[in-house]
């Protein structure tokens, strides 16, 4: 270099010490303690426009609907007087960028109390840092992976089961059909997961149970894949090849569609084939044909038929149903509620805005709740996920899809192995 | 005989000048939002600044900057993981390994216009797939969370400050300078500067990991600003068009306008996109034909324009 | 041997998509030496015309092929008009044309948000999943469709570009702008009507896409790459180099799945489209200009 340049090297790393050194003893200013309070400030990210745009909008179904039902109660008591909860939800694009940065908004610049997480589980792990750092209670109804909650945070606690549990459930169904006789032994497992922490949980839920059935289960083909991918054919052709009896994957809404009539295009036919959480969503079926989804398992965190069994989750559909014009809701609102619930049950305990006592209360929750099993709470030595179980669904020959496991609420008997298939 | 000074006298003040007043805001009373806005804002600044001298200042511009930034961030982030080694110390080294990462491209360099252009897109995109995969380095999908450090994350305000700022110097000298005159020749003409013994492939070899590293540093620091790093959004092609979209909005081959173009990003993105975001693709979109069909030096050359008009008046 | 058999057909499926997909981008690189870099919102944007025919007017996917020409047509004949004609050619315009195309997919995109929401679409007939056994593997009927109708495209093309006055005068335009210009070629028509053909190609492309894929107003980045990939191994402007370039793309990308992970595989495009830019810029099949 000549002999300028080679000058200005010093120079500029003078600037970057000079400026960091700077910074170096410099130390967050404390926050300043609220005045009176005549409103809880709730802050949330979904995704509305993007990728899950479809998803974040049901979402936030289940947000307002337990707004507006606190709100009409005149709002969650604290310090002796009823304040009414304001929720400033913003869209983050199903973008990691953006809904950090606008947790990072809604938590510095408009000062909300509290936050509610985002869905899909690269956007939680991504946001609840921003919390974490903030120490902001953060409660998420749309974050699964485990790996979420295995970071030792504190502040951040999760209203969806780790999708391994999901992965064990559905194992646990076929073994027991496999022990009456209907499934052969061993019997040869295909698990495809998206590569992501979702798929990730998922695969470990499905390749732990098989190495500890003694011999039950084989995984023939353990393939990951790329997050909205197109042509899957190659990856099928693999399961084809493998013979497998068993096919399990695990895949957000728009890859189930896209890889389900790929599936069968290759007039691929297992004796148990399952999405993990996919499978009997409306959006689903329409796109692929009432025929091609018939008998497709799937796991899924809460489903319309557990009002029959639980009064919580009736009350809840009879709600929805009356403020959205009798449509019944999925999993999504159902998991937006539940978390917006929690969230307000805690404040209410708390009985104050401060965010330790309120962490604090979610930390030792534990109420009677929509979800299966009836309880929500957020166990610590689980990083604050809750355990809850999962109903595992079949889509039937008639269009529904009843409950099949566990055995308690079990709306139907499953169906294995898929008849149509030799 | 005594060379011009590298940096003009007024510019050197003003930029000084800048630079003290935007250190001691936050001693100010400065909400801990806009805070860490601006920080987020300098790594930017520093990351447009690096890819024009490869995109602007020689010519070649490049569709898979996020691969360095990547690259930067995945080794300063695994260096803090498993040796705990100061960040600072590791945001170096994240960057020398951005920068040899960028040596790797070597081959492509003799690539010229579009056909640059697409292979770093392949080079880009190929690199996300790898890393995602690579559970073991990147931590796959499920990526790497960093320890959390409230007092640091507002510390790095300056440093990241101080990268900006630096980055800012360095394009001013880097143009002035005749190493800047050699990469303006091979700009214009690859086949004349070799006649006059500018070689094209060590000079562009020369900038490419100089920007390749700038930009690995800002992935490093960035990956300490968030705490949490993800490949598959590391790497994003969104990612590259984003710093493309800066450069070409200050002004594309200027010495300090990509600086600009980055901080009317981050407010378009803070501010609009909260408000309308489904506006906010196509606002770039018109932005960028306007630019190209009207004024090719993007707001670098509309403040020129004005200026000039309002000195001959 | 089934399993060889099955990959074979695999890739050649492959390959149909990947040639339908690269003409246009194709062609108009040929001619007008500018990378379309709105080719994949103009194939969205085609995927987005077929599915708006066949759900409102109930027309049949593959017979809203000629209105998709017609409109696609349109669309980039005014894009040349009020746009691209604009750009200064040859190397300085390279990044400028890169970058305002890139700025027409973005809006491309942001209109499709706007119009259509951001949620998956997909074209579903009565004969969607339908599937035929060939070389004893099951193949879906759409897609040996598209195949076909991919294969009809490049025969056309090259029968277009052969044997009609318009072809000989894209060939000529491609091969030396200036010399046509003497010899009173209108070159500024000339690049219109190429630019108009690339697009309207593309736009077919979305069709046949949507009665396959899924696809939202964010799809189109994948087939860009893809399309990329293709035209340059096949060298920037050669049309049955794009054939044979999308064989050895999928059969590549097919047959790495034997000895890769199968999520590696979408790496292997884009490595092969980087070594081919360097040790054969001028692309596997030599540097034919639409030859």
């Amino acid at each position: 270099m000549t002999y300028r340049s080679s000058r200005s090297c010093p120079l500029l790393l003078a600037i970057v010490l000079g400026l960091g050194a700077l910074g170096a003893g410099a130390c967050k200013p404390k926050s300043k303690p609220a005045g009176d309070r005549t409103e809880i400030l709730i802050g949330g990210t979904l995704p509305l426009t993007g990728a899950e745009a479809r998803i974040g909008g049901f979402f936030k179904e289940g947000y307002d609907l337990a707004l507006e039902e606190i709100n009409q109660a005149g709002g969650v008591e604290v310090g002796g007087k009823k304040l009414p909860v304001k929720l400033t939800l913003l869209d983050d694009t199903t973008n990691q960028d953006t809904a950090a940065s606008l947790a990072d908004k809604l938590i510095n610049s408009d000062k909300v109390d509290f936050f509610l997480g985002t869905y899909s589980t690269a956007l939680v792990q991504r946001q609840s840092t921003v919390a974490e750092q903030n120490k902001v209670p953060y409660v998420s109804g749309g974050g699964a992976a485990s790996e979420i909650y295995k970071r030792g945070y504190k502040w951040v606690f999760g209203a969806l089961a780790p999708v391994e549990l999901l992965g064990t459930t559905l194992m646990t169904w076929i073994d027991d059909q496999q022990k009456a006789g209907k499934l052969p032994r061993p019997a040869k497992v295909a698990v495809l997961w998206e590569n992501s922490s979702h798929g990730k949980d998922f695969r470990k839920g499905i390749t732990e149970y098989a190495a500890k059935s003694g011999g039950g289960f084989e995984i023939a083909v353990d393939e990951s894949f790329e997050l909205n991918g197109k042509d899957y054919s190659a990856l099928l052709g693999k399961v084809k090849a493998a013979g497998a009896d068993i096919f399990l994957a695990d895949a957000h809404l728009p890859d189930y569609i896209t890889m389900h009539r790929q599936y069968v295009d290759a007039a691929l036919c297992h004796k148990v084939v399952s999405y993990g959480a996919r499978g009997s969503e409306k959006a689903a079926i329409e796109a692929l044909g009432k025929d091609n989804t018939q008998y497709v398992l799937s796991g899924t965190w809460w489903s319309p038929l557990l009002a029959n069994t639980n009064p919580l989750a009736k009350k809840f559909v009879e709600a929805f149903k009356a403020r959205y014009a009798g449509r019944t809701p999925e999993w999504f609102q159902a998991l937006g509620y539940e978390a917006m619930r929690a969230l307000l049950v805690a404040i209410q305990q708390a009985g104050t805005l401060d965010r330790e006592a309120v962490r604090a209360k979610l930390a030792a929750l534990k109420i009677e709740s929509l979800l299966p099993g009836g309880t929500l709470d957020f166990p610590q030595d689980h990083g604050g996920q809750v355990q809850a179980p999962f109903v595992v669904q079949q889509n039937a020959p008639d269009g529904t899809a009843p409950i099949i496991y566990p055995q308690s609420i079990a709306t139907a008997a499953g169906t294995a192995p898929d008849p149509r298939c030799k | 005989m005594k060379a011009p000074p590298l940096i003009p006298r007024a510019l050197a003040r003003a930029f000084i000048a800048i630079c003290v007043v935007l250190a001691v805001l936050p001693v100010l009373d400065l909400s801990l939002y806009t805070h860490n806005l601006l920080t987020r804002a300098y790594i930017l600044i520093a990351a447009a600044l690096a890819w024009n001298w490869m995109g602007g200042f020689v010519g070649q511009v490049s569709f898979g900057h996020a691969a360095m930034f990547g690259v930067g961030g995945f080794v300063a982030g695994r260096l803090m993981l498993d040796l705990h080694l100061p960040p600072q110390l590791c945001w170096v080294i994240g960057a020398l390994a951005a920068g040899a990462f960028a040596l790797g491209a070597h081959p492509l360099l003799r690539l010229r216009g579009p056909y640059f252009s697409i292979a770093t897109i392949g080079i880009g995109e190929a690199s996300r797939v790898v890393f995602t995969y690579w559970e073991k380095f990147t931590g796959g999908a499920t990526g790497l969370s960093l320890p959390i450090d409230g007092d640091f994350k507002y510390q790095l305000y300056w440093w990241a400050l101080g990268l900006a700022a630096a980055a800012a110097a360095a394009s001013v000298v880097l143009r002035r300078s005749s190493f800047g005159l050699k990469l303006l020749a091979i700009k214009a003409d690859a086949d004349a500067a070799a006649d006059v013994g500018i070689s094209a492939t060590l000079y562009q070899d020369l900038i490419f990991v100089l920007s390749g590293a700038v930009v690995g540093l800002c992935g490093a620091v960035s990956a300490s600003y968030y705490s949490f790093i993800e490949p598959n959004d590391t790497f994003a092609f969104e990612r590259s068009i984003a710093f493309v979209l800066m450069a070409v909005i200050g002004g594309i081959g200027t010495s300090l306008g990509p600086a600009l173009g980055a901080a009317v990003f981050v407010l378009v993105d803070t501010y609009l996109l909260a408000s309308y975001p489904e506006l906010h693709l196509g606002l770039y979109g018109l932005l960028l034909i306007a630019i190209i069909l009207f004024e090719p030096l993007g707001l670098t050359g509309l403040v020129r324009r004005v200026l000039r008009n309002h000195t001959q008046r | 041997m089934g399993r060889l058999a099955e990959l074979v057909v695999s890739a050649v499926l492959l390959a149909g998509l990947y040639a339908t997909m690269a003409y246009g981008l194709g062609l108009i690189y040929g001619v007008l030496r500018v990378v379309n870099l709105a080719h994949g919102g103009v194939i969205m944007t085609g995927a987005y015309l077929g599915w708006v025919l066949f759900d409102r007017l109930g027309i049949d996917p593959y017979l809203t092929i000629p209105i998709v020409l017609v409109g696609g047509f349109a669309l980039g004949v005014a894009m040349y008009r009020v746009l691209v004609r604009r750009l200064p050619r040859g190397a300085a315009g390279g990044p400028a044309s890169l970058l305002l195309l890139f700025g027409v997919w973005l809006v491309l995109r942001n209109i499709a948000y706007l119009l259509f929401t951001g949620n998956d679409r997909t074209i579903r007939t009565a004969y969607s999943s339908r599937s035929l056994a060939v070389l004893g593997t099951h193949v879906s009927l759409t897609r040996l469709v598209v195949l076909a109708i991919g294969l009809v495209i490049a025969v056309g093309l090259h029968l277009l570009l052969r044997r009609t006055l318009l072809g000989r005068a894209i060939r000529a335009v491609a091969q030396n702008a200036d010399s046509c210009t003497l010899v009173g070629i209108d070159v500024e028509r000339i690049y219109m009507l190429t630019f108009g053909i690339g697009t309207a190609l593309a736009g077919v492309a979305g069709v046949l896409l949507a009665t396959i894929f899924s696809f939202n107003p964010a799809s189109g980045s994948s087939e860009l790459l893809k399309s990329f990939v293709v035209v340059v191994l096949g060298g920037l402007g050669s049309i049955s180099g794009v054939v044979l370039a999308a064989l050895v793309v999928a059969a590549a990308e097919v047959f790495a799945v034997l000895i890769l992970p199968s999520y590696l595989t979408t790496a292997v495009g884009f490595l092969l489209l980087v070594l081919v830019l360097v040790l054969r810029p001028g692309g596997l099949f030599g540097h034919r200009v639409l030859a």
